[in-house]
């Protein structure tokens, strides 16, 4: 998943007016509450999640589980920051973007959350999760019946092979690139060189590849194994385009769209109508209940914004919620303390785990490296995103969300001691004979990324360290930052699973193959150990001993290469109105679950 | 009555403006407060470290960070009123848990020295290019009142937000950390580039007036030199609009500074700011108004101060003009 973390919003306003007003009410209340990292448990997300399981044709065949209590009809309000500057499958990888995409577009998978809270990969126009032959190098599916595009047109194979051909094309630019990479068998951007133009100059990807025999059938061929499959088609950039219908570049703005709702009037920035598709029958699709007749989404809302309204629980209000915008730090804990609003609260974890990133091309000392994991304060890093209301200290780089999550894994003591382990960082530092070793920082100007970075160099000052601290803007940090050449020694960056599995977040950080400039690997780490049981893990076909394989890894880097330090889980919180019902966390999307909600019908 | 009249008559003695002038400013008491109150934010800014030997703290240690009982889980001051208490008299900032007393010192020491370098800086600009062009006239005053109309065309906001983050790259290698002194002088340059034009306006009119009067009209025919008639008799009898001018210039600076860090482009951190705890506050506030209570009370105290120390001045030296 992309690595854009949210940004506490800042209101721009002058200086002065707001003194003014200020000294009518110059008291405050204590914050309250015990002091800093105690009581984090009754705030602290409640559920971490099992290993998902992959559904059968019978999981697979729609109508979708009814929700308990809820009721057809009536309009969901959804307060939005960001506009989606993409609408065309093929270019949706960030999480407002996908969030929205899952209520107008449909792939070939869905992770459905039951109502027991149990998730599992169904099949969403296939008929199940996929027919896994040849030890994970060949994939089946068969598309169901009565599946339509908005425009009635049924929905074939031929629009499949249309979906995945033309995510070779040159214009494909933001979306994963994960089952094209599969179908190339190679990595980075060289699986462009199997179709370079797409389907569009009339070549097709070859049956040896691609293979569509009937028009219900697609069968994926790949050179290795590749056993997530079924969870990356579930990703929304992998959702159905119609092979008729593509505009190319124009689809981005006005797409043909196969899910229960279909976009009636977009303005970028503003607003945006989803009614529902008549075409689309709930029959076919398991995961999506598609109760409201109606979504209103208007954008624009900073966080301030948006708490403010969901707070005040007031008219169209009370029918409000949003897909990502989460509290604001100060209405926080007005919300956490009081237990009217805290009801309406949907309490979890983003994907996204932020991590210090030690560059071990050039802090080659281990010991040097180990003295900067224990003087980082996390305090000092969280506190400046919100303290519990922005995350939770992470002990590791796996996810809460991530089958497999060790709640009380904490190699270093970082969890117990989160200012900061100053004296046993001097003496390590000491005994590699390197007090004074000086370290280039770079950090954003993001407000929050500055107050972390002021901490953390704080900290290894007082450690023994000489911190050279430079700052470029937040547009250009990850360019700065990806660049396998850039002389700096640490860095902040945050990553999010693709889906729940290990395999989108060691891979892309840790594969030594895989450094070069622009890539993920942030500590530039080439471990033979960590290299080969990549291969290894990724032809494990057991979801659930994967995971445990996955976790081991993670350990063993974190302990034995020295190369990062986990900071804390980016948490995710969002209110509901009090008219809106079946709203729950969902693991898969980081996010409340927006296939469930319904509105709260008046009495008669 | 007769007394009065002695009295009157026994102090009839020759004065000079300056000292007239100062006479009737001590007879404002609005003035001799407001000049009072200047005057110690000034010894507190200049003071600040003194300040913070005495009371123990300084602004940069994260005390809230280090010691556990002092912020709650979601950073805020466990103690009521922002953490005030006997050891945090201001109490503490939120999220890095620093002491507020002290970083408001070191704030308002900051945002003087930069209003007062640019204050300086502007009227020395605006004297030079506002005599000249006033006394030279001709091409001389065409050349520099367009340069004035341009630069006061200029969208003032946006210059600052768009220039500042990019002159502080000209000066350092960006692997290299800014040291603070650059980005304090990146600040004092662009704030002083479009600061001057007013006060050189308002020079070159008053030369313009008083560079046809007899006096300068003798100097002139006696064999004065130019450099001579600007200095000796032209720069005397612009001071008081000069002084009123720049009275009201420099809480204009601070403001000005301040909004600049509260948009995020004025001092970074772990400078102590006073416009950056503005715009903290902002985010803070409905959970935490103390913490804007202390640097909002004390902005407006000083702005305030300063613009009525401004009014005084200006009636002492100018007791005609009606208030």
């Amino acid at each position: 998943m992309s690595t854009r973390a949210p940004r506490r919003a800042r209101v721009a306003a002058v200086s002065l007016a707001i003194t003014g007003a200020l000294v009518l009410s110059a008291c405050s209340s204590g914050g309250g509450g015990g002091p800093d990292g105690e009581g984090g448990e009754d705030t602290a997300a409640p559920e971490t999640s099992a290993a998902i399981s992959f559904g059968d044709a019978e999981a697979s065949t729609g109508p979708a589980e009814e929700v308990p209590g809820a009721t057809p009809g009536g309009t969901v309000q959804v307060l939005q920051q960001t506009s989606p500057d993409h609408l065309d499958p093929a270019q949706i990888y960030v999480s407002h973007e996908s969030n929205l995409a899952r209520l107008i577009h449909r792939g070939l998978t869905y992770v459905r959350l039951d109502n027991e809270g149990n998730y599992t990969v169904v099949g969403d126009l296939a008929t199940d999760s996929g027919t896994v032959s040849d030890d994970g190098r060949t994939w089946t599916y068969t598309l169901k019946e009565d599946i339509f595009f908005n425009d009635g047109t049924p929905i074939t194979s031929a629009d499949l092979r249309h979906t995945f051909e033309r995510q070779f094309a040159p214009f494909i630019t933001q979306g994963p690139s994960y089952v094209q990479q599969w179908l190339a068998g190679t990595g980075g951007a060289d699986y462009r060189e199997l179709l370079p133009e797409g389907p569009y100059e009339g070549d097709h990807l070859p049956d040896s590849v691609l293979e569509t025999p009937d028009e219900r059938t697609i069968v994926f061929h790949f050179a290795e194994p590749q056993n997530d499959l079924p969870y990356a088609l579930a990703t929304p950039g992998y959702a159905v385009v119609s092979a008729e219908g593509d505009t190319q570049e124009a689809y981005d703005q006005d797409p043909v769209t196969s899910g229960p709702y279909q976009i009636e009037d977009f303005r970028s920035g503003r607003s945006m109508t989803l009614t529902r598709n008549e075409y689309w029958q709930p029959e076919t699709d398991p995961a999506r209940n598609a109760y409201p007749d109606s979504y209103e989404i208007s954008f624009g809302h900073s966080l301030e914004d948006s708490t403010a309204r969901l707070m005040a629980d007031n008219g169209d209000n009370q029918y409000a919620t949003s897909f990502n915008n989460g509290l604001d730090a100060g209405n926080g804990p007005t919300v956490m303390e009081d237990p009217a609003i805290r009801e309406r609260l949907i309490d979890g974890f983003q994907p996204y785990v932020a991590t210090l990133a030690i560059n071990t091309d050039r802090v080659t000392d281990e010991l040097v490296r180990e003295a900067i994991i224990r003087a980082v304060p996390l305090n000092g890093v969280l506190n400046a995103y919100g303290g519990t209301i922005g995350g939770q200290y992470a002990g590791g780089i796996i996810s809460p969300l991530l089958p497999g999550y060790q709640e009380d894994y904490d190699p270093f003591g970082k969890l117990a001691n989160p200012q900061g382990d100053i004296e046993g960082a001097r003496a390590l530092l000491e005994e590699a004979d390197a007090v004074g070793y000086r370290l280039n920082y770079v950090n954003n100007t993001a407000p929050e990324d500055q107050q972390a970075a002021v901490a953390i160099a704080d900290a290894l000052e007082s450690a023994g360290f000489d911190v050279n601290r430079t700052e470029v803007p937040p547009e250009t940090y990850y360019d700065t930052i990806g660049v396998v050449d850039s002389e700096l020694d640490i860095y902040r960056s945050s990553w999010g699973h693709d889906w729940l599995s290990a395999a989108t977040v060691i891979p892309p950080l840790f594969d030594g193959r895989q450094i070069q400039d622009g890539a993920s690997n942030y500590s530039h780490l080439n471990d033979e150990h960590v290299n080969s049981e990549i291969d290894r893990i990724r032809t494990i076909t057991d979801p659930a001993e994967a995971a445990a394989a996955w976790v081991e890894l993670s350990q063993y880097i974190q302990e034995e290469t020295l190369s990062f330090v986990p900071t804390f889980y980016y948490r995710q919180t969002i209110l509901h109105g009090s008219r809106i019902g079946g709203g729950v966390f969902n693991d898969d999307l980081g996010t409340i679950d927006m296939q469930r909600l319904y509105v709260i019908q008046d009495e008669g | 009555m007769s007394s009065q009249t002695e009295a009157v008559e026994a102090e009839l003695v020759g004065r000079s403006p300056g000292q007239l002038m100062w006479r009737r400013f001590r007879r404002d008491r609005v003035g001799v407060i407001s000049a009072c109150v200047v005057v110690t934010f000034f010894a507190l800014g200049l003071l600040a470290p003194v300040i913070s030997a005495l009371y123990g703290k300084d602004p940069y240690t994260r005390y809230g960070q280090l010691d556990p009982g002092l912020l709650n889980q979601y950073g805020y001051p466990v103690k009521p009123n922002g953490g005030m208490d006997g050891e945090f008299w201001f109490g503490i900032e939120p999220f890095t848990g620093r002491d507020v007393l002290t970083t408001l010192l070191y704030g308002i020491r900051t945002s003087l020295l930069i209003a007062l370098a640019v204050t300086v800086l502007a009227v020395v600009t605006a004297i030079l290019l506002g005599i000249a062009a006033g006394y030279l006239g001709g091409r001389w005053d065409f050349f520099i009142s367009r340069g004035i109309d341009l630069l006061m065309a200029f969208p003032q906001q946006l210059f600052f937000v768009a220039f500042l983050p990019i002159i502080a790259t000209l000066f350092v290698d960006p692997r290299e950390e800014t040291p603070t002194y650059v980005k304090v002088v990146s600040i004092i340059l662009v704030l002083w580039a479009l600061g001057w034009m007013t006060l050189g306006r308002i020079l070159r009119g008053a030369t313009l007036a008083l560079r046809e009067r007899e006096f300068i009209e003798a100097a002139r025919v006696s064999g004065a030199s130019p450099w001579r008639i600007i200095r000796r008799e032209l720069l005397p009898n612009v001071v008081s609009p000069m002084l009123v001018q720049s009275t009201y210039m420099l809480p204009n600076f601070v403001t000005t500074a301040a909004a600049l860090s509260f948009l995020g482009v004025g001092l970074t951190e772990p400078t102590p700011d006073w416009g950056r705890m503005f715009s903290l506050a902002a985010e803070v506030y409905r959970s935490d108004i103390t913490y804007m209570f202390f640097p909002g009370v004390a902005m407006v105290i000083f702005v305030v101060a300063f613009n009525l120390l401004g009014d005084s001045v200006r009636d002492a030296f100018d007791p005609k003009t009606v208030r």
